[in-house]
């Protein structure tokens, strides 16, 4: 999962309010302008100065002294009418029969269940949920005004504002209570989906021995093979297939384990047996269930006359809500240790003299998307810098001795090799001045580097002990003292610390982004950030319901579906247009890609000079400008898409969520103002 | 309660008069003023594409029952959505209470029954009514008193909760009339008040006109049924392809300045005879002496109200039907 920027809600409101009132006073200036052109071409230049400032005059009360009470009469009538109409309970009929049957067709045997799982449910509930909320938003007014019923309203002292801001709360609450059903349903269909238990069965090879029990395990004839050819753990003594459910099964592995004493002792529950050794370490001889598609199960021993038998408690692994802790900056050195450059945490990238920049931060690798700087193998000045802030024990649980720090780096090969070799990286961490201009301040580095493998498309956890191995160095950069210090007392002392990522093997690169690196505090609960990924829907939903709304008050049924599809399509391309071939590059724009594709020419092939090519490639220019243009006019859905938080099981931070309802908000409300002033200067039995 | 929103009422009304006082012009006792009010429909290009009103200047004064008359299309209905705002004039003004017709709260005073009763045809006749009372921010308690009495009014208690769509044409006209009195409005408009009803039900709505005009309200009603128009109408303008032919009281225009009526009761045949010599001596012309005709109107509801007293068989005048063989 691409993490672009980790939204701050006071800091992105602060830095957008200037903005939204830029535009709010563009957006009042052309209204008026082209309210005052309309109104000229129907009644001439000096009548037309009249009516502006009239609907301008009655607009200020208008907004002031809309009555909720009245606004709730219509959002109850609307919500009535859709209720009435049934609409609403075919949809939830739909869902159903979806849910029904549509768990029929859904592989769980792949590696990860719970991404296929979720994203059916969040794709079925998204779409049912828009094109319901588009259906009874855009035909709700045009009835109205075609039936005439509107004119019973409109000549009671009903305001614009009052109109549509009912109709919008009452079709927005009817689709509100829809959309938590269907999430409450989607939850329990996925739990059901996921939670299994695996039988134990018995073994051919081994037919007399009682099902589940250790004798029944199949022998290790190799360290690393068993007796049935598969591959087993170095210290595996037997080993077992669990039975066929959910379309996988788990390999069991009587391991023999040795701990010291002082070590944390494994689950009791899995140990068979445990003996100890002359030294003072301790055998235990236990069994583990190995990790597939996406879980494991708690191994759980049980005596029975004379014989330990194996049972499997439910799965592990799913229904997670990781929550990181992610880093306030990334830093990018190059080879020769100069900085290249800064990714920030609201996603900004600079170059190291501090200017904005699009362009990839670190080692561009070529071709690829530009969330990662790559970083050179094997030299020490080559690092990326991970700068955390309110670093402290308080956030991993108090008094933790394992910290967990997750990563998902990206690899780029100049030698092949071995493909499936992994490469060596390393990390470290370093105290970070609490005053950067105090040149006196001495600092803690851990030492040596923690060295590593990684793979590409792969999330490890490496865990990170509280006490490290460094020195301890004064601002001259003479070592006070060595050994082992504190993460957080010593290290993160002042609540700041840095984790160095370096690539370890020649020749070879090491991609980092901004979410690459993060520790994971304690796990949040499921559920509640299951309804989180929702909400994100529910602000997509209540964008719809406005613009069907806010398009109905000028334009008729099918108009007004067509318009919203449009602006919906458009906000979920939003970022593929922007990602648009642009005219200058091989191929050209969407005209000449048209003419190539027709006349069969090749994409690199230079079009011949004449007029038309030219006329060709600025209309192209025009039309991506236009296209680009229109983008950033329609809502972009993309940002209020948080199903990939819940397919890979990360927490939606708050803040995100908060600035997602922000932006809904503001575009909400920038709509019923628009559909205020369509509807007050619309004749309505015109 | 009650008297809460009784007083949240006044206060509201002197707000509205308040308002009034910056319009120097306003008289109280004119309670619609139409000022060379034009409307013309236009295509989608802005070509004109009727002139469906033409430089009407009229006064509709309080405490009357003022009836707009034109066959179709002459321009009546369009004068009735002007003055509610739901068109806007091409030129000239209309005003209601002294305010422009598209001032929203200028509402707060009137009842409006269109043409059809566009009512939702999903609501019951409750639901319907307290729909239409919170549109008015009626208090809870009120609107269900105003809601039940209303009910009771047009005779709908038996089926005010059935849906709207199983209502007759004439139950819907009759909840259309309630929902425009909800607001106990001072300026009641009613489009083709009769249209749909029975005898009985054009009998109770004319009356019901009336009354409210007894209780000083000022009603504005179109219809081409002349019949309705004269029998409650205190005056009338007239409409022809948009312009105004004619505009004063009904007595007045009615009035047959150059003929004679003299009615009496049991004249005997000789006394008859004995005036048209009388009449002759003195030069009248086109002399017609005869027994006046009830109205089928009147000959329907006797019947009726004479069937609800004495149901069964009634006896039908053996002459009529022997005459009539």
């Amino acid at each position: 999962m691409f993490v672009e920027e980790i939204p701050n809600f006071l800091d992105t409101i602060t830095g957008s309010i200037f903005l939204v009132g830029a535009i709010t006073l563009t957006c009042v200036i052309g209204g008026v302008l082209a309210g005052y052109l309309v109104a000229t071409f129907r009644h001439g230049p000096f009548e037309a100065f009249y009516v502006v400032s009239s609907v301008i005059a009655q607009a200020i009360p208008d907004f002031l002294r809309t009555s909720p009470r009245r606004v709730y009469a219509i959002a109850r009538l609307a919500a009535k009418e859709a209720i009435r109409r049934r609409v609403i309970l075919v949809t939830f009929l739909i869902f159903a029969l979806a849910l029904l049957f549509g768990g029929w067709f859904i592989n769980s045997g792949v590696s990860n269940p719970e991404q296929v799982y979720v994203n059916f449910v969040l794709f079925g509930t998204q779409l049912l949920i828009l094109m319901l909320a588009l259906l009874i938003s855009a035909f709700s007014l045009p009835e109205d005004i075609k039936n005439k019923t509107i004119f019973t309203i409109v000549t009671k002292p009903v305001r614009s504002t009052e109109v549509i801001l009912g109709r919008i709360m009452g079709f927005g609450a009817l689709c509100t209570v829809l959309l938590f059903t269907m999430a409450l349903i989607s939850l329990l269909f996925v739990w059901r989906g996921l939670s299994h238990q695996h039988e134990m069965v018995s073994n051919n090879d081994n037919p007399e021995a009682v099902v589940g029990s250790i004798s029944s395990f199949n022998d290790v004839v190799t360290p690393g093979k068993a007796k049935t050819g598969r591959r087993v753990s170095a210290n595996c003594i037997k080993e077992l297939m669990t039975g066929l459910e959910n379309g996988h099964r788990h390999q069991l592995e009587y391991i023999r384990e040795v701990r010291s004493p002082d070590d944390v002792p494994p689950n009791e529950d899995s140990v068979v047996k445990k003996e100890t050794l002359p030294d003072g370490d301790i055998v235990y001889f236990r069994v583990v269930c190995q990790p597939a598609a996406g879980h494991t199960h708690a191994v759980k021993i049980e005596q029975r006359d004379g014989e330990s038998i194996v049972k499997l408690g439910p799965a592990r692994g799913y229904f997670r809500a990781r929550v990181p802790i992610y880093c306030q900056k990334v830093n990018y050195y190059s080879r020769e240790g100069i900085l290249k450059g800064v990714v920030e945490r609201s996603g900004e990238r600079k170059t190291a003299e501090g200017k904005k920049t699009k362009e990839t931060v670190g080692i561009n690798v070529g071709k690829q998307n530009n969330y990662r700087g790559f970083l050179d193998g094997s030299t020490a000045l080559s690092r990326a810098e991970f700068e955390f802030q309110d670093f402290s024990d308080a956030r991993f649980g108090g008094d933790s001795q394992k910290i967990p720090l997750e990563l998902s780096l990206g690899v780029f090969r100049t030698h092949k090799g071995k493909i499936d070799r992994r490469i060596r990286a390393s990390i470290q961490f370093e105290s970070v001045q609490s005053d950067p201009n105090d040149a006196s301040e001495s600092f803690f580095i851990s030492d040596p580097p923690l060295v590593f493998e990684t793979m590409e498309y792969e999330l490890q956890t490496l865990t990170i002990s509280r006490k490290l191995r460094g020195r301890h160095i004064d601002a001259n950069g003479v070592e006070i003292s060595s050994g082992e210090f504190d993460l957080f007392d010593d290290f993160g002392a002042n609540g700041k610390l840095k984790v160095i990522v370096r690539c370890e093997d020649a020749g070879q690169y090491i991609g980092v982004g901004l979410g690459d690196v993060y520790f994971r505090a304690e796990d949040n609960v499921y559920w509640l950030n299951f309804f989180k990924g929702y909400v994100g829907i529910w602000f997509q939903m209540m964008i719809v319901v406005t613009l069907g709304v806010v398009f109905s008050t000028f334009l008729s049924t099918p108009v007004t579906m067509l318009g919203t599809s449009c602006v919906v399509v458009l906000g979920f391309l939003s970022k593929f247009i922007r990602n648009m071939r642009a005219p200058e590059s091989a191929g050209g724009g969407p005209i000449e890609s048209m003419v190539r594709l027709v006349t069969q020419q090749n994409m690199v092939e230079e079009m011949e000079q004449s007029f038309a090519t030219t006329l060709m490639k600025q209309a192209d220019v025009v039309f991506v400008y236009c296209l680009n243009s229109l983008t950033y006019v329609a809502p972009n859905f993309g940002k209020l898409d948080f199903s990939s938080f819940l397919k890979y099981g990360y927490w939606i931070e708050t803040d995100r969520l908060m600035v997602a309802g922000a932006a809904s908000l503001a575009l909400c409300f920038g709509l019923f103002v628009f559909g205020y002033f369509c509807l007050k200067t619309r004749e309505i039995a015109g | 309660m009650a008297s809460e929103t009784k007083a949240a009422k006044e206060e509201s009304v002197k707000d509205f008069k308040k308002s009034l006082e910056t319009n120097p012009d306003y008289d109280p006792n004119i309670v619609v003023e139409t000022q060379n009010l034009t409307k013309v429909y236009r295509d989608f290009w802005g070509r004109q594409k009727v002139r469906a009103l033409k430089a009407l200047d009229m006064e509709i004064r309080k405490g009357e029952i003022f009836g707009l008359l034109g066959p179709n299309g002459s321009g009546k209905s369009t004068t009735i959505k002007l003055l509610l705002g739901l068109l806007f004039p091409t030129t000239g003004r209309a005003l209601v209470f002294g305010q422009d017709a598209t001032e929203v709260t200028k509402n707060e005073r009137i009842g409006y029954l269109p043409e059809e009763s566009y009512l939702y045809k999903f609501l019951t006749a409750e639901e319907t009514l307290d729909f239409y009372g919170r549109l008015f921010d009626m208090p809870g308690s009120v609107r269900r008193q105003r809601v039940a009495e209303l009910i009771e009014k047009v005779g709908l208690t038996w089926a005010k909760r059935r849906q709207l769509k199983e209502y007759s044409k004439g139950m819907t006209r009759r909840i259309g009339l309630a929902q425009a009195l909800v607001n106990d409005p001072d300026l009641i408009l009613l489009d083709e008040p009769t249209s749909g009803l029975d005898p009985i039900g054009t009998r109770e709505m004319k009356d019901m006109i009336i009354e409210l005009r007894d209780q000083g309200k000022t009603v504005v009603m179109c219809s081409h049924l002349l019949a309705d128009v004269q029998d409650v109408c205190d005056r009338i303008a007239i409409l022809y392809q948009g312009e105004l032919k004619e505009l004063g009281r009904v007595d007045n225009l009615l009035q047959v300045s150059d003929q004679t009526e003299i009615r009496t009761k049991d004249l005997p045949a000789e006394a008859e005879e004995e005036i048209r010599q009388v009449l002759v001596k003195h030069g009248a012309k086109d002399i017609s002496i005869e027994q006046p005709r009830t109205t089928l109107e009147e000959l329907f509801l006797n019947i009726v109200r004479e069937s609800e007293e004495r149901p069964g068989h009634r006896m039908i005048d053996q002459r009529e039907e022997s005459a009539k063989q």
